[in-house]
């Protein structure tokens, strides 16, 4: 832990000091701003859209961060040849990784948890001038998904961890995580639609429902993390679903964190 | 001389800016909209595609549709708003609500708009009918469809049993709904049960051009009661139907007919029926 403590911080660092970070907070505000002016137009459940302008700001931005800020974070080190200073001293490269993914967990958690501020506030301002338009409507609920975007953005960053382990430029880390990203969030819709196929009136071939139930288990499945609709209509989850939810979360990050490790011990370095 | 030509070409790219704009405006102004078309991306599509900003594409859809609606009371063209454009709106509330299937907006505009303005009942309860499957709490969603089939459909059986379903909702005014559901039956009452329904539906909304489209409804089935009442006494007095309305008002039953929402004047059909010569497919009660 005493060597991981230094590497994490040293990321953090570098990442707040990111001039991106200011890019991407503008466009957070300009969301929750928004968000005052398209509550206006809205004739019954101010308190839905409240919500999900909110929660789709935090999420969006917190996308840019990982895609724009995260990536860099790694590759920098490796292009500009400064993971030999780190490596040269008693840290194995395991280490450096799993302190660099530490690193950028804390920059998540801290940036999520001021623009989550940012978007309660946005939630508590509009239910203060349209109080009769709240009638269903949880705290809790927005708070728990505004959790779950910040692990699903961990998970994300995980697996952006993983290809850069194995690519040799960040662009190509940046597209693979991308995809990843659009894979995991419709995943589960294709899989059920390839389970129910027969009522959709399709026949798909063997190996593209072979391909996808592949792809299932492969992927992450983003989609168990977006909670928004639940939030902003105050329909209750089970406390199974936020448990299980969890433990994937944390079971599949580690498991890509896992990864990444194992194939940057192996890597050449130029 | 290097600042002036820096000044003249800069003033020479802003003027052209203005003009391009403005001409470019201009020729997208006649290419034809999607409103004319009626294609919507087929929700399936976009649930997959919208990744997880499903209830925002949602919102998104339903604002679209609401401007558009609001747009065109700036036409003075009849009618208003073509079929295909009507459709459009269907579509794309249709698109909004499998998205989010829990939002009221979308089933509200619709309700408002569908009916009334675009005739489109059926299309007006399916998406009414998705959303009270969803949306169990609520009374309202279930009120709208057994209203419609009682008011536009003249469907008595299934108006009641959707009344039924409405009382059933946690927020229900259970013993009036229920008592409303049985009167339905009673064909005599009919204008009287609009009356009723009417009312609860002004109560229901917040929107002050749909209060004042219910208040004139009312109002003019409050006359048309008067003019049925009238009927009614000249038959115990004559022992007939009276040949025309005007007899009416000479026998000195009722001061004068009332005209129709639409100016139109009633009439007496033959079967003893008062009914207004203006659209008598979808708004009066016989």
């Amino acid at each position: 832990m005493t060597t991981l403590w230094p590497i994490m911080l040293i990321t953090f660092k570098e990442g707040i000091r990111n001039r991106a970070i200011y890019a991407i907070s503008l466009v957070a505000l300009m969301m929750l701003v928004a968000n005052f002016l398209i509550c206006g137009m809205i004739m019954q459940e101010v308190g839905k859209v409240a919500v999900d302008i909110a929660l789709s700001a935090v999420s969006i931005s917190g996308l840019l961060l990982v895609l724009f800020v995260g990536i860099n974070l790694m590759a920098k080190d490796l292009d500009k040849r400064t993971i030999y200073m780190v490596l040269s001293r008693p840290i194995s490269r395991p280490q450096y990784i799993v302190g660099k993914f530490f690193g950028m967990v804390l920059l998540i958690v801290t940036t999520t948890f001021f623009l989550s501020v940012f978007a309660v506030l946005s939630i508590f301002m509009i239910k203060l001038s349209y109080p009769h338009y709240f009638l269903r409507f949880s705290w809790p609920l927005v708070l728990l998904a505004l959790s779950f975007i910040t692990l699903s953005l961990i998970l994300l960053s995980a697996l952006s961890f993983l290809f850069a382990s194995f690519t040799s430029s960040s662009f190509i880390t940046l597209v693979l995580t991308m995809i990843a990203y659009i894979i995991g969030h419709s995943i589960s819709d294709v899989y059920s639609l390839i389970q129910a196929s027969q009522f959709a009136d399709i026949r798909p071939a063997m190996f593209i429902v072979k391909l996808i139930q592949t792809a299932y288990y492969l992927f992450p499945n983003l989609s168990f993390f977006d909670i928004k609709m639940q939030a902003a209509h105050a329909i209750p989850l089970t406390p199974s679903y936020i448990f299980w939810t969890l433990l994937y979360g944390l079971v599949y990050s580690s498991l890509a964190i896992a990864g990444a490790a194992m194939l940057f011990r192996r890597r050449e370095l130029p | 001389m290097r600042a002036f030509a820096v000044v003249l070409v800069l003033t020479i790219l802003a003027g052209a800016h203005i003009v391009s704009l403005r001409k470019l405006t201009d020729a997208a102004r006649l290419m034809p909209k999607n409103e004319e078309t009626a294609s919507v991306v087929p929700p399936a599509i976009l649930r997959i595609t919208s990744l997880e900003f499903r209830s925002l594409v949602s919102d998104y859809l339903f604002l679209k549709s609401l401007v558009f609606i609001g747009s065109t009371f700036e036409r003075t063209e009849k009618p208003r708003v073509k079929n295909g454009e009507w459709k459009w709106v269907y579509n794309t509330l249709d698109a909004s609500t499998t998205l989010d299937p829990y939002f009221l907006d979308p089933y509200y505009l619709a309700n408002a708009f569908l009916t009334w303005d675009a005739f489109m009942i059926q299309e007006d309860n399916l998406l009414l009918i998705r959303g009270s499957k969803h949306r169990d709490w609520d009374s309202i969603l279930p009120f709208f469809v057994g209203f419609n089939y009682f008011y536009f459909l003249q469907d008595n059986v299934n108006a009641r049993k959707w009344l039924l379903e409405a009382s059933e909702k946690p927020d229900a005014p259970h013993i009036f709904y229920t008592e409303l559901a049985s009167k339905l039956s009673n064909e005599k009452n009919r204008t009287n049960n609009a009356i009723a329904f009417l009312e609860e539906m002004t109560k229901k909304t917040n929107d002050e051009s749909l209060k004042d489209k219910y208040a004139s409804r009312i109002s003019y089935l409050r006359s048309v009661l008067q003019v049925e009442r009238a009927v009614e006494l000249y038959k115990k007095k004559f022992g007939k139907q009276p040949s025309d309305l005007k007899t009416l008002v000479q026998t000195g039953l009722v001061r004068e007919i009332p005209a129709d929402p639409y100016g139109e004047q009633l009439y007496l059909d033959s079967d003893g029926h008062v009914k207004s010569s203006s659209n008598a497919q979808f708004d009066v009660i016989h």
